[in-house]
């Protein structure tokens, strides 16, 4: 499998605060990739250097082939996140929702009426599709904002912190939804749920203060650790001063 | 589909389908036209007091719903930046100028339909007086109120670019207030003279509002200098509005 992002040597600096510190790391293609630490690991502020949100204060990442810092214009139109908090157009319906994002993307109106259509059926938002979105409770909210991140059918779907704040039957849903998405697209999620990173990854990257000190399978970082679940292993790995990366 | 065009649509409904925008906009000048009618009738001829005249105060309740649209746009602008809403803005292939201009455009658009409104409900008041509009100098009346639509936007976009979305309805009710007391909506400010006339005639409002009556009135000549102004401060402003939002929109992916 080809790697589809390289980050090389990333780091992001905030006044005094240094929010992620030189780190790289390679994605493959077509596998969900999680960066899993504490609030304030430096997880969300790497998605928003590798999405054009933030601008590298050195180092650089290779994203479907075009550089971060070179041609951040060209990564914009193959990625898509779905942010922490629910992203929608609160008084559009889910329809227009839908519709709004394939339009400054510059989709055509045929081929978005299209995707649009995907997307509900993929996404079960039939019975809501012309509900406005602030109408919605906060689970279908956090599904159409995953919807509005993929129907621009983008190479690589940033998730960040997906089922912050959801209860446990949306949160298990959506997994559901992830879960099958991972199949089609690489996606990268930031999550400080060890439960989530079990289940869903096929690759973990742990972030502390900004560093990454350990990535691998599931497996590789139990073995790592010595210990038999990722909470142990996480906790294991945050409590050592050295680095540990595979 | 065109990126501009889709946001624009995006800006239309989320205006549109809030009650408040119809209750403010529309539902508020008219009362107020209903209102300083009546309040008209009562004032004795001998006070010589021609403001609430309907050939004055119809121009002056258009420029006083515009003055919500002002409101309306610095709120909506300060809550989409609250909102993750515009982080998938920002992560798209939208440039800032695009951004703006779906902006912009929709709330020009929304100003122009409420102008036209107001200008027509105080039309239908004309008709029951002895002071029936012409309808061509209302189609010059709404053309100049044009650089004050642009003008009363751009500064929506600055405050709502610059203050959050709790600080900006306080914001707008005070530029509301000063716009309706210095602009001559609700008093005579040449009457009263002094600094408050000085005052009233630095700020562009009074002017934007003195075009509009000329214009209604049929006095084109009268016109012209008190509408090159205006269009001198919508011109400034536009361009202030898009250097502040373009700089915060630099800062936000910094």
């Amino acid at each position: 499998m080809n790697n589809i992002i390289e980050v090389k040597g990333l780091k992001k600096v905030y006044g005094n605060k240094t929010a992620v510190d030189e780190i790289s790391f390679s994605i493959k293609e077509n596998t969900l990739f999680s960066l899993l630490g504490v609030n304030g690991a430096g997880k969300t502020t790497t998605i928003k250097m590798l999405t054009g949100l933030a601008k590298p204060t050195c180092g650089d990442a290779v994203v479907c082939g075009k550089s971060i810092t070179e041609n951040i214009d060209e990564v914009k139109k193959m990625v898509n996140v779905s942010t922490q908090e629910t992203s929608v157009a609160p008084n559009l319906t889910v329809r227009e929702n839908l519709m709004f994002i394939d339009g400054i993307y510059g989709m055509g109106r045929e081929e978005a009426a299209a995707r649009t259509k995907e997307m509900i059926e993929k996404f079960n938002l039939e019975e809501v599709e012309s509900s406005r979105a602030k109408t919605l409770s906060g689970g279908w909210q956090r599904k159409l904002s995953i919807a509005m991140a993929l129907v621009t059918d983008p190479e690589i779907l940033f998730l960040d912190e997906p089922t912050l704040g959801l209860d446990v039957l949306a949160r298990r849903d959506l997994w559901k939804l992830i879960a099958g998405l991972k199949k089609e697209k690489t996606i990268i999620m930031t999550t400080h749920y060890m439960e989530e990173a079990e289940e869903l990854s096929d690759e973990i990257a742990v972030m502390i203060d900004g560093r990454i000190r350990a990535i691998g399978t599931l497996e590789e970082l139990k073995k790592l650790t010595g210990k038999d679940s990722l909470e142990d292993a996480f906790v294991e790995i945050a409590e050592k001063e050295s680095e540990v990366v595979k | 589909m065109n990126k501009t065009l889709a946001f624009c649509s995006r800006t239309v409904k989320e205006i549109i389908r809030d009650p408040l925008s119809y209750i403010f906009c529309l539902g508020f000048p008219i009362v107020m036209l209903l209102l300083m009618t009546v309040v008209n009738e009562s004032i004795p001829e001998e006070a010589a007091m021609t403001v609430f005249e309907i050939n004055n105060l119809g121009p002056a309740i258009a420029y006083f719903g515009l003055t919500f649209v002002l409101l309306f746009t610095s709120i909506q602008v300060s809550k989409d930046r609250s909102t993750a809403l515009i982080t998938r803005v920002y992560v798209s292939p939208m440039k800032s100028s695009q951004i703006i201009a779906g902006y912009t455009l929709p709330m020009l658009l929304i100003a122009l339909c409420q102008a036209a409104i107001a200008l027509t409900a105080s039309y239908v008041v004309s008709l029951a007086g002895d002071k029936a509009f012409d309808i061509i100098n209302m189609a010059v009346c709404l053309a100049s109120l044009l650089p004050s639509m642009l003008l009363l936007v751009s500064v929506g976009l600055i405050f709502g670019t610059i203050v959050n979305e709790k600080a900006a309805p306080g914001i707008g009710s005070i530029i509301i207030s000063v716009s309706g007391m210095l602009g001559g909506i609700w008093m005579d400010v040449e009457a009263l003279g002094g600094a408050l006339e000085k005052t009233a005639k630095i700020l562009p409002f009074f002017h934007g509002i003195k075009a509009a009556r000329c214009a209604l009135g049929g006095q084109w000549d009268d016109m012209i200098s008190p509408l090159a102004v205006t269009a001198v401060w919508a011109v400034a402003m536009y361009i202030l509005a898009v250097l502040v939002m373009k700089g915060r929109l630099r800062k936000d992916v910094a």
